[in-house]
């Protein structure tokens, strides 16, 4: 059986890079709430900013639209969700240079160096289309767990 | 957070301007960061020192407009969306960070972390101090 998402809080903001530092803060704030380090603040913090940025100007392009953030935490995981009605984008299977290559870093929402940190700074990353259109993305990261590089 | 940029040039036999940056550099200002930059070389400065010491977040946008600093000092074109790994490859290979024109000085430690995760720090020297960067510009 599955465990119920716990605390679960959300927000929802226009599709714009000005909005990224309220998304920002709503990933720190959820993980403190959930009593996770500040490391894990930081780094879940900039994986949400890599992902959203990529959704507001590679999805929307500059059209008008919402990106809508969900936080929970389950069995002490950290579960962050980014939902959008832009075309389907599946990061996981982009391709990224390989670990240890210098990536390029390119403008924001470029391919490269955005998708490549949100990969090490998570546990997990899943994607999958929206039956009414856009794309879910879930982040995770173990509230307790030190990562290889600490 | 917004972003705020403080600019002092400083004078001597290799004119070196500091940018201090305050607050979080992502997608939505980065830009700045390339205007001044390419406003300082502009000016005749040849050395760059990014004061990080107040900088509490560095998205990749901020490393996109770190590369583009450099290419800005060496009197280059900044690098542009299109151009591939490729480029950036062959730059770090024939390309000596301690030589750099462009130095970093006081990151604190996420922000370290960031530039260590991504490779960058083969591209620029990362100083404790300012002032120390400032030094190893201008050949004191």
């Amino acid at each position: 059986m599955t465990t119920p998402a716990e605390g679960k809080r959300s927000i929802s903001v226009p599709a714009t890079v000005d909005e990224l530092a309220k998304v920002r803060a709503f990933v720190r704030d959820s993980v403190s709430r959930f009593g996770g380090s500040k490391r894990v603040a930081d780094d879940l913090a900039h994986a949400v900013d890599e992902a959203t940025c990529n959704v507001m100007l590679h999805g929307y392009r500059g059209k008008a639209g919402d990106v809508e953030i969900e936080a929970a935490v389950r069995d002490r995981r950290i579960e962050i969700r980014i939902l959008d009605r832009g075309p389907i984008f599946d990061p996981t299977t982009a391709q990224v240079p390989a670990p240890g290559a210098i990536p390029a870093p390119t403008r924001p929402g470029g391919m490269g160096v955005g998708i490549q940190l949100l990969r090490t700074l998570t546990d997990e990353v899943h994607h999958s289309a929206r039956p009414d259109g856009g794309n879910e993305l879930t982040l995770v990261r173990s509230i307790d767990g030190r990562r290889e590089e600490d | 957070m917004a972003m705020t940029i403080d600019v002092e040039r400083l004078g001597g036999t290799t004119p070196v301007t500091v940018i201090a940056l305050a607050g979080e550099l992502d997608a939505s200002n980065y830009e700045q960061v390339i205007d001044v930059a390419r406003n300082a070389y502009a000016d005749g400065s040849r050395g760059l020192v990014l004061d990080l010491e107040h900088l509490t977040f560095m998205a990749s946008s901020g490393l996109f407009a770190l590369h583009s600093a450099v290419r800005i000092m060496r009197g280059e074109t900044p690098p542009d969306a299109e151009e591939g790994w490729g480029a950036l490859h062959q730059m770090a290979q024939d390309h000596d960070a301690q030589a750099s024109s462009v130095r970093l000085a006081a990151a604190q430690e996420p922000i370290a972390r960031v530039l260590e995760r991504t490779g960058m720090l083969r591209l620029f020297a990362l100083d404790g101090t300012r002032a120390e960067a400032v030094a190893a510009l201008q050949g004191a």
